[in-house]
């Protein structure tokens, strides 16, 4: 029975996580068509300084990309495309959308991530003190802290560590260097400042999450049975309530990606100037390159879907309650 | 004959209701077939939610001013709140009068570029015709533009009042769409169940899947960057978190008795959704949407920053994204408006936190 | 005097809260000797968890605080010990156990884990010790298929069985003391049966000294040697299982017997005490039973009653057993009582 149920579980997810993906792609395409430019206008406006007859032009383009086809038609090519790898063509820089996405992943990837690190730890650390030592000055600090972390927005601290730092400092430069090998000490030195002013918010947000967390589990019986046992209060704490604690707080962590971690992650790629799929997007945007930007918004869900699938795995498993329902 | 009529409708106040937006509708269709643009896109949303606003937020204080003032009393026990409040007030106070006060934000004047604010000097390097050379010179502030004057020589002041203005239009309209949005979909999802239920909440969860920022931007490419679509697009992007929040409170709800009572008198479904069901769901509705004002502040400031807001408007952040390019040689440029951006934020943030533990009735203030 | 593992000595132990002090222990003292189950019996909120945590500090520090007193453990006074030695003892030589064993398991530890945590803590044993002393634990107190079943989760457990594992777990490193805070109290009728049945065994067994909390007297009558009654953070009546039963002086403790249904006699209602239990923060004058006591007298209202011997052990706070009490007094008491 114990194995049955959570492969059931993950079972269902994953049939409702396809079922997701499908309505993604299908809202992405309809937003695609719904909107007042269709993708020919697009590729025109660039194309236009280039051509005489604009007319033959749309022509083209739409038998190229079959908007000549009925709707229900496109659709299906649509899908069946993405389903295939083939995620179109990026007119602005001369590539398959695919291959331009290979290059320029692993900067967001590194961005986001050692983001999240820093501020996950850093904010659950002081979340956890914080929920400890209630109504003690460190608290009432560290809730100050994360009230104005979550009011800051985040690409004025961007520019303003930019302003301190770079400007009238000199500690950094103020363009991210391309040129720097991945692992290197210097590319992280680089990274410094954009990871503070992504981590920043995101951290303020942990850290409030972490506080309500160990307060609710402070307060629970099982605490005073661990006391009671004579384990000493670090273990209390450590073991008992951090584990409880850890559950709400991974799942808000987590499911927190749409909405903070992938805007802000968007910004500062491009305050920063790293070529992360962000700035991709952007650069996309203002050539006209719709097939990049769609292709990056998708991912973007796909992500987001993934890292929601993979969480709730990872809830069901830590939290022996749920399991065997 | 009045008397008969708003009977049918359920009072006088949705008589008068309906007759408001009646009158509205009117208008928009004489606007759009007979007459010359009587008032802009815009203005007729502000109308329209100001109808709204009156009706199911304004009004309801006044009818139980006892209620109100209970609450106004908890909210002043958080002092942050009511300073978060004070700024807000004097922020609309700004953003109404300020356009009259000041000078005309796009007004373009290469002569007195790159002006520091009052009190400070800054050393700037101009080319002296005389000697033919380039010479450092010691520029003061002046009152004339006393938050000083961007690389294109538009007063900071002048920019900055126009983008308070930006910015709480846009927050409250967005806001709105976003819970009226929100609260419909959440209410009618909770009170249907079943099918509704499942399909309501399948479709806010792959509207949640998209990240919010990334849409919103994929909206604005695909439509165009012009104010209305903007609020359009951050309202309908950021409905989600409302919906869920209003589902499980009006979840709560439905299974109490007086529900029950209801349609047990024969009460319709739509009688109980409107007359029961929102009203009980409207305080943490006004939570959610405090809280909500800051997001769509913030959203629509990275779009102008980022280069896709309404190029005709002159909001914070199109000020920011001049004060990057300045950054070595105007500071403040850049830091003002992100100052402000923040006061706003912080102030909205507080509002709300004093709101929701107001609300709370299991907090004891 | 020696046989007194256990003694707490006017213990007073208040909460601190915004409205205002609650004296949720006042003046409180008892011993218990070794081998003997003291049972504390009163109603709720009449301070006896309070006492029981205080036993082991283990009270929420804000807004509780343990204020004066004594709490000997073989004449080691515990208030004022470090923490370190309080550790020490906390499960190890004095165990506590709790009323709901449903919040006090933690939910994501194995049952096993909770039992053995103990065991290590304490007794340092080895891996493959540690897990054979588990499960001989969990045997002797009744849990079936033990080794399957240590690897379970609190909430795949019954109601009684939780509250076993609980006991295996307090038993786990031999104490000598036992304290259980209503044990029994959110349990099934039968099942309760069987958990008081493991404390007869405790105590005949290992020769362990209980100290049983519950405000259920039939309980009591079922296991207790002697019984304290609390009343209001204060004693009421102390005695032998028998004084108490047999022969109740304070008018609390007769309405609380009186209260209790009685199969052998044909009777039409039961009796309860009138009134309502006192503010805690705002306590009466004089006697802390005085409004509700329908054999009051004058005095009552304004002093706190004496500790009196009745005989041996059997001691009662009540004025009428005082010498403050005249005759005349003790008849116009009787008058009033409808007994």
């Amino acid at each position: 029975m114990k194995r049955g149920g959570l492969q059931g579980y993950i079972i269902k997810r994953l049939i409702y996580a396809a079922l997701i993906t499908f309505g993604v792609v299908t809202i992405t395409f309809i937003l695609l068509r719904v909107g007042p430019s269709s993708p020919a206008d697009k590729y025109l406006a660039n194309m236009s300084a280039r051509t005489q007859d604009p007319a033959q032009v749309i022509a083209a383009v739409e038998a190229r990309y079959g908007l000549d086809k009925p709707i229900y038609e496109q659709y299906v090519d649509y899908v069946v495309n993405l389903a295939r790898g083939d995620w179109g063509w990026s007119f602005s820089t001369s590539l398959p959308v695919i291959k331009l996405i290979q290059r320029h992943w692993v900067y967001s990837f590194q961005l986001i991530l050692l983001s999240m690190l820093f501020s996950a730890s850093l904010g659950i650390l002081i979340g956890v003190y914080s929920a400890i030592k209630q109504y003690t000055r460190t608290d009432y600090l560290a809730t100050l802290f994360s009230f104005i972390g979550i009011s800051i927005p985040n690409f004025w601290l961007g520019i303003m560590l930019i302003l301190v730092f770079s400007v009238q400092l000199g500690w950094f430069k103020t363009y991210y260097d391309t040129g720097l090998p991945l692992f290197s000490l210097a590319n992280l030195k680089a990274l410094i400042l954009p990871v503070i002013t992504l981590g920043t918010g995101m951290m303020a947000g942990y850290t409030r999450y972490a506080r309500s967390a160990t307060l609710d589990n402070l307060r629970k019986d099982f605490v005073r049975t661990a006391r009671a046992k004579g384990l000493p209060e670090r273990v209390v704490i450590g073991k008992h309530v951090f584990r409880n604690a850890i559950l709400p707080i991974i799942t808000i962590i987590m499911f927190d990606l749409s909405g903070v971690v992938f805007g802000g992650a968007y910004l500062t790629e491009i305050i920063f100037g790293i070529p992360g799929l962000g700035r991709i997007s952007f650069n996309a945007i203002f050539a006209g390159d719709y097939p990049v930007v769609v292709t990056i918004t998708l991912i973007g869900a796909l992500v987001v879907l993934f890292t929601n699938l993979a969480t709730d795995i990872v809830y069901t498993w830590l939290d022996p309650r749920i399991r065997y329902d | 004959m009045i008397r008969q009529i708003s009977s049918k409708v359920g009072g006088l106040k949705n008589l008068i209701f309906i007759g408001a937006l009646l009158v509205l509708a009117i208008v928009l269709l004489l606007d759009i077939y007979l007459v010359d643009q009587i008032l802009e896109p815009l203005e007729y949303f502000y109308l329209f939610f100001a109808i709204i606003a009156i009706f199911y937020g304004i009004y309801p204080l006044y009818a139980n001013r006892r209620l109100t003032k209970y609450y106004w009393e908890r909210i002043k026990r958080h002092r942050l709140s009511v300073f978060g409040l004070a700024f807000i007030v004097f922020l609309i106070a700004v953003a109404l009068i300020g356009p009259l006060l000041t000078q005309d934000p796009t007004k373009v004047n290469f002569q007195e570029k790159s002006l520091p604010p009052v009190g400070f000097t800054i050393q700037q390097s101009v080319y002296d015709l005389k000697a033919e050379e380039f010479v450092t010179r010691e520029t003061p502030g002046t009152w004339q533009h006393p938050l000083g004057t961007d690389d294109k020589g538009r007063d900071m002041l002048a920019m900055l009042v126009s983008g308070a203005r930006v910015s709480l239009q846009v927050g409250l309209l967005a806001t709105l769409i976003a819970i009226l949005i929100g609260t419909i979909m959440g209410v009618v999802s909770a009170y249907f169940g079943g099918w509704v239920d499942m399909a309501l909440m399948r479709f806010t969860d792959v509207m949640m899947t998209f990240p919010f920022f990334l849409l919103l931007v994929f909206i604005i490419f695909i439509f165009g960057p012009s104010l209305v679509f903007i609020i359009l697009a951050i309202g309908l992007t950021g409905w989600t978190g409302t919906a869920r929040l209003v589902r499980s409170d009006a979840l709560s709800l439905r299974t109490r008795e007086f529900i029950m009572a209801s349609k047990s008198l024969g009460a319709s479904d739509t009688r109980i959704v409107f007359r029961h069901l929102i009203p009980n769901v409207i305080s943490s509705v006004i939570v959610i949407a405090t809280l909500s004002i800051p997001g769509v502040i913030l959203a629509e400031a990275a779009l102008s920053f980022i280069g896709l807001g309404d190029p005709t408007v002159t909001s914070w952040g199109v000020v920011l994204n001049a004060g990057q390019r300045s950054l070595d040689t105007a500071w403040w440029v850049a830091v003002e408006p992100g100052i402000m951006l923040f006061l706003t934020v912080l102030a909205f943030n507080f509002l709300g936190d004093g709101i929701r533990d107001a609300f709370d009735p299991r907090s004891q203030l | 005097m020696s046989n007194n593992i256990l003694e707490v000595k006017n213990l007073k132990t208040y909460f601190f809260t915004g409205r205002g002090v609650v004296k949720a222990v006042d003046d409180i003292s008892f011993s218990l000797k070794k081998g003997e189950n003291l049972c504390l019996v009163g109603e709720s909120g009449c301070g006896k968890t309070a006492t029981a945590l205080s036993i082991l500090r283990l009270v929420d520090s804000p807004p509780g605080r343990i204020v004066s007193g004594e709490i000997l453990y073989h004449g080691e006074d515990l208030l004022p010990s470090s923490s370190a030695r309080l550790r020490q003892i906390r499960g190890n030589r004095i165990a506590m156990i709790f009323q709901d064993p449903q919040s006090s398991l933690n939910p994501v530890f194995t049952v096993g884990n909770q039992i053995a945590e103990q065991i290590k803590l304490h007794l340092g044993l080895k891996h493959k010790k540690t897990i054979e002393r588990t499960l001989h634990l969990m045997e002797q107190v009744g849990i079936p298929r033990a080794r399957e079943r240590m690897k379970d989760y609190p909430h795949q457990f019954s109601g009684g069985m939780r509250q076993r594992v609980m006991i295996a777990a307090a038993l786990s490193c031999d104490p000598e003391i036992l304290i259980a805070d209503e044990p029994t109290t959110a349990l099934d009728t039968t099942i309760k049966a069987q958990i008081l049945d493991i404390f007869r065994d405790l105590k005949q067994k290992r020769n362990m000294s209980i100290l049983f909390i519950t405000h259920d007297l039939g309980t009591v009558a079922g296991i207790a040697d002697r019984i304290v009654v609390m009343y209001g953070g204060r004693m009421a009546e102390a005695g032998t299982a028998l004084d108490i039963f047999d022969h109740p002086q304070h008018p609390y403790t007769q309405g609380l017997i009186s209260c209790l249904p009685d199969i052998s006699t044909r009777r039409d209602r039961l009796t309860p005490i009138p009134g309502m239990i006192p503010s805690l923060i705002n306590p009466p004058e004089g006697c802390i039973f005085n409004p509700r006591c329908e054999r009051r007298i004058p005095i009552c209202s304004r002093e706190k009653p004496p500790e009196i011997v009745i005989s041996g052990e059997h001691l009662v706070a009540c004025h009428l057993y005082s010498q403050s009490a005249s005759p005349e007094d003790r008849i116009e008491s009787s008058k009033n009582a409808k007994r």
